[in-house]
């Protein structure tokens, strides 16, 4: 059975996901123990899958029985093994606690809500676990598709953001697509590992380095990195809960993924080396993203704003590290991925958690939460240490690594940019935390008695289902912290190809 | 701004020209595109799968898992209208217009009648009615018969000749399309309810997915049909073709009912119960 867990992890959930439409029809009950089932044996396979690649290497997966560059050919090394499980835990563990946001807001059409919830999740797995450029860009389709509906889902002006999001979303993933049409045309093959051999003796040629754009831009496209973020704030603050808290954490840390995999193992840094105007032009870029996304954040007056503006500042830092041409840096970045996936979640759940029972999440509904609700608060500041990057939690190391790898390339830009954001993060916590912790609560909003003493609050936490997910979570940052050292040695370290230095 | 999207544009459309001169040359027999793994599919698709049509060879057994996904993908899109669009609250305006079935007057009910007229004397019909159209309506109920046969022979065919699930799906679906273009949505909704067309595409996507699991719980990789040999009895070349026979099948079915889903909802803002 073990051999076939890449398959399991990838049709799993896409079987239950056709179940789970099913019982949306006949006996909606049972919609959430489907998707439950489905992503829960995807995480087994994920999870299986990581420790089989630790100890035995790179597992790969002939789907169909035929060879590759035929057939479609899955291949795990350490770098998407490491990812999928992520990707699969933090889906898993979010619709472990999406069940009352869903129940609360659209019980009539829970059925098509989790069919399209686990298809995402299949989709990202898919991106995740394949070999195959063309197949990676139908899986895209599948997450970009089940994305846009789960987010026009919201109130308000969602649907409008969804369409925002759908418009730029398609320009990219066509990018991606003309971008592998033109690896096609010059090489006839769609297989990576095939790709990256028959693209050696063409480094030279415009045309290779034309795809390569067209397929980095459109993946910037859809990972929001500035100045192509413009859909993603409004999309994912106006999403529904249980959605924010799937793609945002997810699909861009997906999206990078994919971009370190183009940049490492189909076009190799042999490639990407040679495009010294490139690398410098993406370094600035990543540098303007991290400040813009830091100044728009410092702006807003909305918890879930503040998170989407954030999510961009955090995409600069991954695609400027693994941009910088050295070891350290793209370590830093992979090792951001990982860890940004988690903080996000961590911080998205919460303001989840906070919508449920405020049902709002400006700053000024935030007054005198820390009373109401301190273990969502608790949890929420965990997320904040990690984001700004307070040893122990995971997000000072990889920014340490981030950091280094700045140095090492003698990129000031770079590191200033980096120590610049993580100050404005600690303003932007901090700004919450005073409302949250010293600003009484507003009138209405706690229970005042009636003599004349200060008003007595009432604990209000959100429900037990997903005040535990968002523990976990929140353990789950300081746990990826204190596991930095062997995660980069057992896992970043075996991937970093030897033209890295 | 605008100067700045069309310098952008025109820098586009530049380096994509001058990428160009590095393609190779159009029909090019020694293109890498036709010699790289092309020559495979060409000349051994008939001994390794038995279907002498090649495209469908590639489409739904060399490359078959992507084909998995794109019949997934149309579900998604089917279930994302569906999910966006569908809605439970009644029309606004409260007329409520009905056709004597026998000698077709019109009655318009300005108030929610206490009970409904009975549906084999009076029937329901839409705000926005137009009179019967004898030679359209009747038209059309002779042609869809034969227009669901041609569809299922392009799925059946598609081994042979151009065609399979994807066309013949939207041949069928085309088919009820037609249904409640020169009826009305209450009749096609009649041979094809809403829960039908769920879960028909549904069901579909999981026959292909089904078939691919099949093979895996045979010991052999997802989605190799070989493993389904033994089940059909037949030799494994056999079963790659029989096993193309049956995704078609459910490609068909999910295109199908999802183009239906789609027309119904967009047809009705989403109410179902009357649409254009």
């Amino acid at each position: 059975m073990t051999q076939h867990f890449p398959a399991l992890l990838v049709t799993a959930p896409l079987l239950c996901a056709l179940l789970v439409s099913i019982a949306g029809w006949l006996r909606p009950r049972l919609c959430l123990p489907i998707a439950l089932v489905g992503l829960g044996v995807a995480t087994l396979a994920a999870t299986g899958m990581l420790a089989q690649v630790l100890t035995s290497g790179p597992i790969g997966y002939r789907l169909g029985g035929w060879d590759p560059p035929w057939g479609i050919y899955y291949f795990l090394d350490q770098l998407n093994a490491v990812v999928a499980a992520v990707v699969a835990w933090v889906a898993l563990v979010n619709l472990a606690a999406s069940h009352r946001a869903v129940q609360a807001d659209y019980e009539d059409k829970q059925g098509p809500f989790y069919t399209l919830y686990v298809l995402a999740v299949t989709g990202l797995l898919g991106m995740v676990a394949t070999g195959d450029a063309f197949n990676l860009y139908v899986l895209l389709e599948i997450s970009s598709l089940t994305g846009y509906a789960l987010i026009g889902l919201g109130p308000n002006r969602a649907p409008l953001s969804s369409l925002n999001y759908l418009f730029l979303g398609t320009i990219g993933a066509s990018f991606y697509l003309l971008g592998v049409g033109y690896l096609y045309i010059v090489t006839g093959s769609l297989n990576m590992a095939d790709l990256a051999e028959l693209l050696k003796p063409l480094y030279g040629s415009l045309a290779v380095t034309t795809a390569f754009s067209l397929i980095v831009v459109g993946l910037w496209m859809k990972m929001a990195f500035f100045p192509l973020h413009a859909w993603l704030p409004n999309a994912y603050s106006q999403a529904p809960g249980p959605a924010a808290s799937l793609l945002a954490p997810l699909m861009t840390k997906v999206m990078v993924y994919v971009m370190i995999r183009m940049m490492l193992s189909v076009f190799t840094v042999d490639f990407v080396g040679t495009q010294a105007v490139l690398q410098q032009a993406v370094g600035w870029l990543a540098v303007a993203a991290i400040v813009a996304g830091a100044l728009f954040a410092l702006a807003q007056r909305d918890l879930k704003r503040m998170l989407a503006y954030i999510v961009v500042g955090e995409v600069g830092y991954m695609v400027g590290g693994a941009w910088l041409g050295n070891r350290i840096g793209m370590t830093g970045a992979v090792l951001h991925l990982i860890n940004d996936a988690v903080m996000t979640f961590c911080v998205f759940l919460a303001a989840g958690c906070i919508f449920q029972k405020i049902r709002g999440t400006a700053f000024e509904d935030l007054q005198g939460l820390f009373k109401k609700m301190p273990w969502t608060m608790a949890a929420l500041a965990v997320g904040a240490l990690a984001i700004i990057g307070v040893p122990p939690t995971c997000g000072f190391f990889s920014k340490w690594y981030l950091i280094r790898g700045g140095l090492e390339a003698g990129h000031w830009g770079f590191v200033c940019a980096l120590l610049f954001s993580s100050l404005v993060n600690v303003v932007l916590f901090f700004r919450l935390f005073e409302i949250a912790f010293f600003e009484p609560m507003a009138e209405g909003n706690g229970h005042g008695d009636h003599h004349g003493h200060a008003p007595a609050v009432a604990i209000a936490e959100a429900p037990l289902s997903m005040l535990l997910p968002l523990m976990a979570a929140a353990l789950g940052l300081v746990a990826l912290g204190l596991a930095t050292g062997p995660l980069v040695k057992y896992v970043i370290t075996p991937v970093m190809p030897t033209g890295l230095w | 701004m605008k100067l700045i999207s069309l310098a952008l544009v025109v820098l586009l459309g530049g380096l994509f020209m001058a990428a160009t001169a590095d393609f190779p040359d159009w029909g090019d027999p020694a293109s890498p595109a036709s010699v790289h793994v092309s020559p495979r599919y060409i000349e051994k698709t008939m001994e390794e799968t038995s279907v002498p049509n090649i495209v469908t060879a590639v489409l739904a057994d060399y490359r078959g898992y992507d084909t998995m996904f794109e019949t997934a993908v149309v579900f998604t899109a089917g279930v994302a209208c569906f999910l966006l669009l569908r809605r439970r609250d009644p029309r606004p305006g409260p007329e409520r217009i009905y056709r004597h079935q026998a000698t077709g007057v019109i009655v318009e009910m300005r108030h929610k009648p206490a009970k409904e007229p009975a549906g084999e004397v009076f029937a329901r019909i839409d705000d926005d009615w137009v009179p019967h159209d004898l030679i359209i309506m009747n038209v059309c109920r002779l042609l869809i018969p034969f227009i669901q046969l041609f569809g299922l022979y392009v799925i059946a065919h598609g081994h042979h000749s151009p065609g399979g699930g994807f066309q013949g799906g939207v041949i069928l679906g085309a088919s009820i399309i037609l249904l409640a273009l020169s009826w009305d949505l209450r009749t096609a909704m009649g041979r094809l309810s809403e829960a039908a067309t769920g879960l028909m595409s549904a069901v579909g996507v999981f026959i292909y997915a089904g078939v691919g699991a099949m093979c895996l719980a045979m010991g052999s990789n997802f989605l190799d049909y070989e493993a389904l040999g033994p089940l059909m009895f037949v030799d494994p070349v056999h079963a790659r073709s029989l096993g193309i026979f049956f995704v078609e099948l459910g490609v068909g079915l999910a295109v199908m009912a999802t183009m239906v889903l789609i027309y119904k909802n967009l047809a009705s803002e989403g109410r179902l119960d009357q649409g254009l």
